[in-house]
């Protein structure tokens, strides 16, 4: 039992799309310095959630609390302490890495950034590509672009959706190492995938939903080996 | 695993080969499965048969109607525009060709992307933009001028043979367009075939206006060979009518065909202008000063980085300020300029603007910035996108019009800031109700899907069409204060209409509708 408040508190989450309940009921709560995976099969409602968390979805019901800020509420302030990478692309296709870290750097109101702009680029092998626009960028270095660009204002909350998908070792080394340093100065990390063992080489806790909803939290290591795999298989059926 | 070639797997290779008539018969079928997969992905299917009926129904009144009113088919009015029909037919193939150019080989069936995946044939492409080709506003006026004109020209007694020529005629003048267009695209994919292409255009530019300026350009129009065609339109001889259908129907024939050739040859070569595009490096510049300014910085890289905005504001600013040139339109009748470029300006990207991030949008919509900047920002560059090429098109069609009086030149400011809020309004309007996951990137990509887009072509046109005369009746009267006074009127009006919209862009979940839309492109 934690007694810090957490970081990110969400009560009751629901999301509906007409029809479609994206998001029934899900509970979570993620505290400073500590990173979560979010687990599950497609459409169990994990990127929403982030979205959510991200102020870029309005929940339909429940309450959504990020840095002490409720998105609904006060979602300038939520966004102002959140870093984003998005699942899907998350990259504006005619304009050039730079121009997108000048862009947030811009709206954060940061001063200084350029140096810490330049190290997390060259970090991600991004250095010599920073002035092409990213409509020309492979899978994989749209993704590790988009960490850059989560990580870039050293948020309180940080949410990396997909980060490892189609990226290459050397991107994967390098969100692992963004994911350490915030949860070293004392971030949280949510960290959506699918891939169990990197969630698990991320996160010190795992949260799996299925279904719209959270089904299990548990401490990283459980999810361990063959053990780990069987009982996360065990948790989407 | 095969280490070989194998022998089973030669025969239909060789068969492949040996057959392209076969290969003919599978790309004209895909075309069929293509469209009905696009008809399958249609969200209002009985809206969309709706307007297809009623577009139908308004050409088969236009072809026919005209020749059944007064004076139709005689001697007066009727014979002068008779008279003219030679040069109608030739302006319609120009306007054609202009068109399929400009959008680097026609429009796509299904983009590209998606279609990537699927053994879809170049000549499945072409045909397809073939079809597409009359789903296009400026397609559909001058085909509809050209049934209109006929029919009054030729009268109640020779009107459905001379529509059938004219039917034809629309068919091969769209396909000669669509063979010269992918050669041109085929060219534009060599070295220095951009700036071969963009000769060619100068060239082209320079013959027509030394045409006009040496009075020529009446004796080339009436050396046109179209003049065959109009005569046997109304052919009292049976067999001379035929000989006229005939050689059109070939001539189509033949020209969809020897589409594919271009088609082809464009498909194997690189894009250039795109690979410049996502190739190229942009020098950083010092951080905007204010958030407006940085959102409007990155929402102008993304329209003026574009391939399809570029070669389409290019041809929209500088065609129809050439024609004005070249007819030696007046300061009252140039009103109707801006309307023209305003419209097709907004067809470009504006009607689904926020299109423009594509799947950017998710972040875009994560930063902390007011939505009411974003929206402002988005509404603002296309404004500036809409004014910069409607001022260029008045510039360039003022060369010949001399000096124009106060009346004028009031109507004319009036009519371009008019235009361009109303044309702003309508599509940030459109964008925010009906949002399209659409990929710029091709040169070819249009922001809607085709039935979409001639909807919002046909209102976007009607709208300013109205407005551009209203102003050049206005631009007649003594007082020039008057176009000055209507304009303040329809400003408050069109900006009235355009402050509801950026109110309802601030309702977070209407926002993230459209977001989560544009954002799977």
């Amino acid at each position: 039992m934690n007694d810090r408040p957490p970081i990110v508190d969400v009560r009751g989450l629901h999301v509906r799309f007409g029809e479609v309940e994206a998001v029934a009921g899900v509970d979570l709560v993620a505290y400073a310095g500590q990173s979560s995976a979010l687990l599950g099969r497609n459409g169990a409602g994990k990127s929403t959630t982030m979205r959510v968390l991200a102020g870029v979805v309005p929940a339909t019901a429940g309450t959504v609390v990020v840095a002490g800020h409720d998105v609904r509420h006060e979602p300038l302030m939520a966004k102002r302490a959140v870093g984003y990478c998005p699942d899907v692309g998350g990259l504006v296709p005619r304009a050039t890495p730079w121009e997108h870290l000048q862009l947030t750097a811009r709206l954060r109101r940061l001063r200084d950034w350029e140096d810490r702009a330049r190290d997390l680029l060259e970090r991600f092998e991004l250095g010599d590509v920073a002035h092409r626009v990213t409509a020309g960028f492979s899978h994989g270095m749209g993704r590790r672009l988009s960490v850059v660009l989560a990580a870039l204002h050293e948020p309180d909350v940080l949410l990396l959706d997909e980060p490892f998908d189609g990226v290459d070792p050397i991107g994967v080394e390098a969100t692992l190492e963004v994911v350490s340093d915030a949860r070293a100065r004392g971030a949280c990390v949510l960290v959506s995938t699918h891939l169990r063992e990197l969630a698990v080489e991320a996160c010190t806790t795992v949260s799996v939903l299925r279904g719209g909803s959270r089904v299990a939290t548990m401490a990283s290591t459980e999810m361990l080996g063959e053990e780990g795999a069987r009982a996360y298989r065990g948790l989407l059926d | 695993m095969p280490t070989a070639v194998s022998s089973t797997e030669l025969v239909p290779e060789r068969r492949q080969r040996r057959h392209p008539v076969s290969n003919a018969v599978r790309a004209v079928a895909d075309v069929g499965y293509v469209l009905r997969f696009r008809a399958g992905t249609v969200r209002h299917r009985g809206l969309s048969v709706l307007g297809g009926l009623l577009l139908l129904g308004v050409t088969a009144a236009i072809a026919i109607v005209p020749a059944y009113v007064e004076g139709a088919g005689g001697p007066a009015e009727a014979f002068d525009v008779l008279v003219v029909l030679p040069t109608a037919l030739a302006g319609f193939v120009v306007l054609a060709i202009v068109s399929a150019a400009a959008s680097g080989g026609g429009r796509e069936l299904i983009p590209r992307d998606p279609m990537s995946i699927h053994p879809i044939s170049p000549t499945t492409d072409h045909l397809g933009a073939l079809l597409l080709a009359p789903l296009n506003i400026a397609w559909l006026i001058q085909a509809w001028a050209l049934m209109g004109a006929t029919a009054f020209a030729v009268g109640s007694s020779y009107v459905y043979q001379a529509q059938v020529v004219v039917l034809l005629w629309l068919v091969a003048g769209t396909a000669f367009a669509q063979v010269l267009a992918w050669t041109l695209e085929g060219v534009r994919r060599v070295p220095h075939g951009i700036v071969g292409v963009r000769m060619l255009n100068v060239v082209v530019f320079g013959v027509a206006l030394g045409l006009q300026l040496t009075d020529q350009m009446i004796s080339v129009f009436d050396s046109l060979p179209t003049r065959w065609f109009v005569l046997g339109m109304i052919a009292d001889d049976g067999g001379r009518w035929l000989a006229s259908v005939g050689v059109v129907l070939a001539g189509a024939l033949v020209l969809a065909v020897l589409g594919a050739v271009p088609a082809h040859i464009a498909a194997h070569r690189v894009p250039r202008d795109e690979l410049r595009v996502e190739s190229g490096q942009y020098a950083s510049r010092p951080s905007p000063r204010s958030d407006l300014a940085a959102m409007v910085r990155t929402d102008r890289g993304s329209v003026w980085r574009a391939v399809p905005m570029r070669r389409g504001v290019a041809v929209l600013a500088i065609g129809p300020g050439v024609v004005a040139v070249l007819g030696n339109l007046q300061w009252s009748s140039m009103t109707i300029l801006p309307g023209l470029v305003a419209s097709g300006g907004a067809l470009l990207y504006g009607v689904n603007a926020w299109c423009l991030d594509s799947r950017g949008t998710l972040w875009r919509e994560s930063l902390p910035v007011l939505p009411r900047t974003v929206f402002d920002a988005r509404a603002l560059v296309l404004a500036e996108f809409l004014l910069v090429a409607s001022l260029l098109t008045v510039a360039v069609a003022a060369i010949r019009a001399g000096v124009p009086s106060l009346p004028e030149v009031t109507a004319l400011i009036s009519t371009l800031l008019v235009v361009t809020v109303q044309v702003v309004g309508a599509s940030m309007r459109w964008s925010f109700k009906r949002p399209y996951a659409v990929d710029l990137r091709s040169s070819r990509a249009t922001p809607a899907p085709p039935s979409m887009m001639v909807a919002y072509s046909a209102r976007l046109a009607l709208s300013t069409t109205v407005t551009g005369l209203f102003f050049s009746a206005l631009s007649q009267a003594d007082d020039w204060s008057l176009s000055l006074l209507i304009a303040v009127a329809m400003l408050s009006w069109s900006g009235i209409r355009l402050i509801r919209v950026r109110r309802l862009w601030d309702d977070p979940a209407e926002r993230a509708r459209v977001v989560t839309t544009v954002a799977v492109a």
